[in-house]
């Protein structure tokens, strides 16, 4: 799945104190992400191809590459559903 | 021969000189009235030809929208548009305090992020020449804790609303003509930031530290602005890490009996 998404367009992101926070204007609405959520929005928006952003995740968290590949399936489906990315 | 206006007003709020001229009193004088000590010298800054329009207050919430250079707020009861190179714009409005609020909140705004600053809901005091804002939605104790402090004898900025902008790299805190429940006029100047508190009511006074993402998601919940734009989401985070990095932010709980909180401004 996250091969084929990209953060919406639209959308201002920046990491501030440690966390990375999402501001969606036009929807007065602020979204923060921690730790792992950060990392996989960093490599979203970096353009990253899912390997990338899963190897990532192993080397930083200590991880086993299935367990990553995991969390970030289940982040990406939580993004589309949320609205903050969509499919290329 | 050019027929000069019938009326002229100018106002400095926040370091922002707004003029308005107009052919019918009305507007000018509604102005004139709510933000008297507010006048202006008149020179300089933005000029608003100003004129009277019928309106309803729906849509309640302006709309503020930039292309270029070009800015445009709108509500049901006023329409302005204003270039931002030339400083020159129009203004329609209902002659009435809410509506004239109303368009001078979302331009304040709209012009105070832009410069790297907010406004906010906050209620703000002045200790020993410094300014403190201490941040809370709706309910959180702003005019309590307002006039708890000018009980005591500090002077209150706003229980309300309040604008900060950099200058010269620090952070100050601007008079504010927008108040909630102490319902006072204001009054111009401007104070260095001191410190900003998240605010929240409690049995006993306590001053604890407050970590970044905490500060910044209530500063974001705080902060008043109109514009929906991806531009303006931008600007404000950038604004909010810059202020994070330079302002000293702390948790204070208070209770609504007791001014002692102000000893902790220092």
């Amino acid at each position: 799945m996250t091969m084929k998404s990209k953060i919406k367009k639209d959308l201002a992101y920046r990491r501030i104190a440690g966390e990375m926070f999402v501001v969606d204007a036009a929807e007065s609405a602020l979204h923060e992400l921690n730790g792992t959520a950060a990392l996989i929005w960093e490599g979203l928006a970096a353009g990253k191809p899912a390997e990338s952003i899963a190897a990532a995740l192993t080397a930083e968290f200590e991880i086993d590459a299935a367990s990553a590949r995991a969390d970030l399936d289940a982040f990406t489906a939580e993004l589309l559903k949320a609205g903050l990315i969509e499919k290329r | 021969m050019k027929k000069a206006p019938a009326a002229f007003l100018g106002l400095e709020v926040a370091g922002y000189r707004l003029n308005f001229k107009s052919d019918s009193e009305g507007i000018i004088s509604v102005l004139g009235c709510r933000y008297a000590r507010f006048r202006g010298r008149g020179e300089g800054g933005y000029v608003f030809e100003a004129g009277q329009a019928k309106g309803s207050q729906s849509p309640f919430k302006p709309a503020v929208s930039l292309k270029g250079s070009g800015l445009k707020l709108e509500r049901g009861d006023f329409a302005a548009s204003l270039d931002l190179g030339s400083g020159r714009g129009t203004l329609a409005a209902a002659a009435n305090e809410q509506c004239l609020d109303a368009f001078l909140r979302s331009l304040l705004s709209f012009l105070l992020i832009r410069d790297g600053g907010f406004m906010l809901h906050s209620a703000g005091l002045v200790k020993k020449g410094k300014a403190y804002l201490f941040l809370g939605k709706s309910g959180a104790g702003k005019s309590t804790l307002s006039k708890l402090a000018a009980e005591a004898g500090a002077e209150v900025i706003s229980d309300e609303i309040n604008l900060v902008r950099p200058v010269k790299g620090r952070y100050r805190v601007y008079g504010s003509p927008f108040w909630g429940e102490m319902r006072a006029d204001g009054r111009p100047g401007s104070w260095p930031l001191g410190g900003i508190f998240l605010l929240k009511k409690a049995k006993a006074v306590r001053l604890t530290p407050c970590p970044g993402s905490e500060a910044l998601k209530l500063l974001l919940r705080c902060l008043v602005t109109f514009d929906r734009s991806p531009g303006a989401g931008t600007a404000v985070l950038a604004n909010a890490a810059r202020l994070l990095a330079k302002a000293k932010f702390s948790r204070l709980e208070f209770a609504k009996e007791s001014a002692d909180f102000l000893g902790f401004l220092k």
